[in-house]
């Protein structure tokens, strides 16, 4: 292996030369092969987008076969959380200096796998402790490896369809937890059939063939690690990178108005994962819904971002007034809330609205951090970001289900609508700041593109009167200038992180 | 729309709590056996008086256990017994209301039969199980139950009616009494509220064998109705603080609409608990199943018989209708050996649940600071905008 990669290298004519005799589908340049590794990089995070959400899809069961209450059933989402608190600020790091990006992705799929396995073993064996830590190892895995997922797309794609590969991506990740939520209780009530009896075998049994589709991701991996190597052989291009860079000391720079973006992000998604992880059973005992109606309605705030995400994020792309669209979408998740706390209304309706609030929010809310936040610091900005939503999550997953036990769905509806109206306070806040300390955040694309043009006509004056005189040079420049030279520095009304090609963008919580 | 619904949900607890302060209370005295020494039969009688009123609540073990309430409006109405009568097999009219001119109302419930049966399939379809897996009902007139007079408690105004362990498969059925002389919610599962103008009847299945695999259980009741019949009510609420997951209310109710004064109530929450924990794991969903008519002949008789005499059977209507207890893929009754079902027996309005207190304040402090801020916030920056334009006037 070592001698042939000698003589690769000593011979670049010969690899030349092969490259001509390659079928399309073999060569690392041309599209067939590209179409291949795209199919191995969607499937690369099924697994892990599948096996995420498998406690939501067999809420009933698991509680009622490893005879636990809703707050320890809970934990299983708070041990995948736990971990991501520390990893966020770690994934590129170790992508980028530790494994590489093959090995990376190889290891976090092996995490991801031994995971589940082991998640399933703890059913097998009727052991919850031990299905909470399979959760904390595929937690381990799971969020890093949709990092590598994006640093492979950006390093074949970058430059060609790579839009395209992440909409495809993002529509893969939906199709996982939209199967899982409609499938995982078909199959366990085959399996009960089949075994005669329901009990933590038969979750176990489930969980198992759950992890097949990790081991399949697993084989992706692999698949694509060589895939590759090979194109870098063939190509000489460099292993992918995912360029982040987290300074953790940069957090005491962080403005009023990042702090109030961590505090909206915070209190708007532990309103709905949360919610998510207890959807199904509540469907079902409020609504009276069938399990296989439950899980449906369950996923559709999944189906419904996925072709609306793009066309939302074009939409709030040529308006701008991001904090609006913020709140607009806080308010409306609000609104479906309390609709399902205090009506009988058909669900469908409020779940079509989350759906919807969900999806513009992702688009407005993420792209503001890079209107606050100097471009060097965007990584930690990030990092940051994550790390307390995935605290918020953990923590108040187990007070969700500890809520629910004790005070029921009104109450816990009731939780999550405070909880929303402090991401409310918190965006009336942040308009205000925004306000009075002029910032960016709320201009219209218009004005945003007018601010660049009378930026470069400024900075050209100031050239012009720096030439002139040299008293102009000491004079401190105004806050308007500091602002429209940084929005020049950011070159188009967008600036470029708010492609979701960032790495730090790639996280579950960011997908979803 | 938010702060617009924060508003109608504040007036809403507002009035919640003005009607909470006006809520009636009675004086309510039980009492063991009135008027006799003899402990073979147990009778325990409950009166609650109070606005001009006085409603009588009589338990008896004797023949078929059952419940009778006389509403009377009177405050000094009392109840007779003939105890000898009442100790003969002919047991007609041996219990009375004095002023009987003062009495309005009366209905009972008769507790009949306990059904039990296989559930092979564990799919909880009590009317829908084939007739050769039920084992035969347990007549419950035919078990003999223990001295109720130790469990008495006249100050917290609850008894409990035991069967006698040897009856009945070694385990017990027994009805815990609770009468109320003011509105409130009970602490435990199913935390039903109530108010003075009913008892709460919580029926136990504890610790009996079951006959084979797979059982479960239903109980039989029977109702006594003057005019016309009784009607089957679900109010279906969002409320489900006091009973985790559970949203529906049960209510019977007479179906008399040309009485003003026929208003017994039995209601009780769509749940029984399969532990004494009564936890959101424990659940027993129940199933209520319609009414029939039945004819009047007990064999065993009843406190029904002794009061309503020989016109039960003719002027009264006579209904009977069956709760299962369990729901499909459920746990079985032999988890725990227990079950548990509750339910409020009274005389007026049915009690209905109101959003708590800390639920409305929570509602109106989360919508109502954001509005707050946002108003707060629009001064604040007017009155800056115009101190920096009236500060920072251009100098030419």
């Amino acid at each position: 292996m070592a001698d042939d990669e000698d003589r690769e290298t000593l011979l670049p004519g010969a690899a030349g030369s092969r490259k001509r005799d390659m079928a399309a589908i073999c060569d690392p340049s041309r599209f067939a092969h590209r179409v291949v590794v795209l199919a191995l990089m969607c499937f690369l995070g099924f697994g892990s987008y599948f096996c995420y959400d498998n406690p939501a899809a067999l809420q009933t069961q698991v509680q009622a076969d490893m005879k636990v209450n809703t707050a320890d059933f809970m934990q299983l989402y708070a041990f995948y959380s736990w971990p991501n608190v520390v990893l966020c600020f770690f994934g590129g790091f170790l992508i980028d200096r530790v494994f590489g990006i093959r090995l990376g992705t190889i290891i976090f799929s092996l995490f991801v796998c031994v995971g589940q396995v082991i998640f399933a073993t703890g059913a097998l064996v009727n052991a919850f402790w031990l299905m909470e830590a399979g959760r904390l190892v595929f937690g381990i895995g799971g969020e890093s490896l949709a990092v590598a997922q994006n640093t492979y797309a950006v390093s074949w794609f970058k430059g060609k369809e790579l839009n395209l590969v992440f909409g495809l991506q993002l529509s893969m990740a939906r199709v996982g937890s939209t199967v899982n939520m409609n499938v995982m209780g078909l199959v366990y009530s085959r399996i009960k059939d089949h075994m005669g009896a329901a009990g933590y075998s038969t979750l176990g049994v489930t969980l198992m063939i759950g992890a097949v589709t990790c081991i399949f991701s697993l084989i992706c991996a692999l698949v694509l690690g060589y895939l590759d190597k090979r194109a870098e052989k063939i190509l000489d291009k460099e292993q992918g990178k995912t360029g982040e860079v987290i300074q953790l000391t940069d957090v005491k720079d962080f403005s009023l108005s990042l702090w109030l973006i961590f505090i909206i992000c915070v209190c708007y998604y532990v309103a709905v994962f949360p919610f998510i992880g207890l959807g199904k059973v509540f469907f079902i005992e409020k609504f009276q819904f069938s399990p296989l109606q439950a899980g449906a309605i369950n996923s559709v705030v999944y189906i419904i971002s996925a072709p609306l995400s793009p066309v939302l994020g074009f939409m709030v792309d040529r308006v701008g007034k991001n904090i609006i669209w913020v709140m607009c979408a806080v308010v409306t998740t609000l609104a479906s809330h309390l609709m399902l706390a205090f009506t009988f209304w058909n669900p469908w309706i409020a779940m079509s609205l989350l759906g919807i609030s969900y999806s513009l929010l992702a688009c407005a809310l993420w792209p503001m951090v890079a209107f606050v936040v100097p471009e060097h610091q965007l990584g930690t900005a990030y990092g940051f970001m994550q790390s307390i939503q995935n605290l918020g999550l953990a923590i108040i997953a187990i007070v969700a289900g500890v809520i629910l036990d004790a005070s029921g769905y009104l109450f816990l509806e009731v939780f999550f609508s405070a909880c929303l109206c402090m991401a409310i306070i918190a965006v009336v806040m942040l308009y205000f700041v925004n306000l009075l300390r002029g910032g960016d955040l709320n201009l219209s694309a218009w004005e945003r593109e007018k601010l660049q043009k009378q930026a470069a006509i400024e900075a050209e004056k100031e050239q012009m009167r720096r030439r002139n005189s040299d008293w102009a040079r000491i004079r401190p420049l105004s806050a308007f200038a500091v602002r429209v030279r940084y929005l020049s520095r950011l070159g188009a009304q967008l600036p470029e992180h708010y492609c979701s090609h960032l790495s730090s963008l790639a996280h579950r919580s960011v997908l979803k | 729309m938010a702060s617009d619904r924060g508003w109608r949900l504040l007036l809403f607890g507002l009035l919640c709590v003005g009607a909470l302060g006006q809520e009636q209370s009675r004086e309510v005295w039980l009492q063991y056996n009135p008027g006799t020494l003899d402990t073979s039969v147990n009778v325990l009688h409950a009166r609650a008086v109070g606005n001009g009123s006085t409603i009588h609540y009589v338990w008896s073990t004797l023949g078929t256990p059952a419940v009778l309430l006389i509403y009377s409006e009177s405050e000094t109405s009392q109840l007779r017994v003939n105890w000898s009568k009442l100790l003969s097999p002919e047991p007609q009219g041996a219990l009375s209301v004095e002023p009987a001119a003062s009495v309005r109302y009366a209905t009972a419930i008769l507790f009949t039969r306990i059904f039990e049966y296989q559930d092979v399939n564990n799919t909880a379809n009590f009317s829908g199980t084939d007739e050769k897996y039920f084992y035969p009902p347990y007549d419950l007139s035919r078990l003999r139950w223990e001295n109720a007079n130790a469990s008495v408690n006249a100050t917290s105004l609850s008894a409990n009616l035991t069967s006698d362990p040897s009856s009945f498969q070694n385990g017990s059925v027994s009805f815990r009494i609770s009468a109320y002389s003011t509105a409130g919610r009970d602490t435990s599962s199913p935390r039903l509220r109530h108010t003075a103008n009913c008892t709460k009847l919580e029926f136990l299945l504890a610790g009996i064998r079951p006959r084979g695999n797979n059982s479960r259980f239903a109980l039989e009741m029977a109702t006594v109705e003057q005019e016309g019949g009784k009607k089957m009510q679900s109010v279906r609420s969002i409320d489900d603080e006091y009973t985790p997951s559970v949203f529906e209310m049960m209510q019977l109710v007479p179906d008399a609409p040309n009485s003003s004064l026929a208003r017994g109530f039995l209601q009780w929450k769509s749940v029984a608990y399969g532990s004494p924990n009564g936890t959101r794991a424990d659940i027993l969903p129940c199933q209520l199943y319609p009414l029939r008519p039945v004819n009047a002949t007990f064999p065993a008789g009843s406190i029904a018989h002794a009061y309503f005499g020989d016109a039960l059977g003719d002027a009264y209507n006579l209904e009977a209708f069956n709760i299962s207890f369990g729901i499909a893929d459920g746990d079985f009754y032999d988890k725990n050996q227990f079950l548990s079902w509750s339910a409020l027996i009274g005389y007026g309005d049915p009690p209905r649940d109101s959003f708590s207190i800390l639920v409305i304040c929570i509602m109106a402090v989360a919508l109502g600071t954001p509005l707050l801020l946002l108003i707060i916030g629009a001064i604040v920056v007017t009155a800056m905008r115009h101190k920096v334009y009236s500060n920072y006037e251009p100098i030419n």
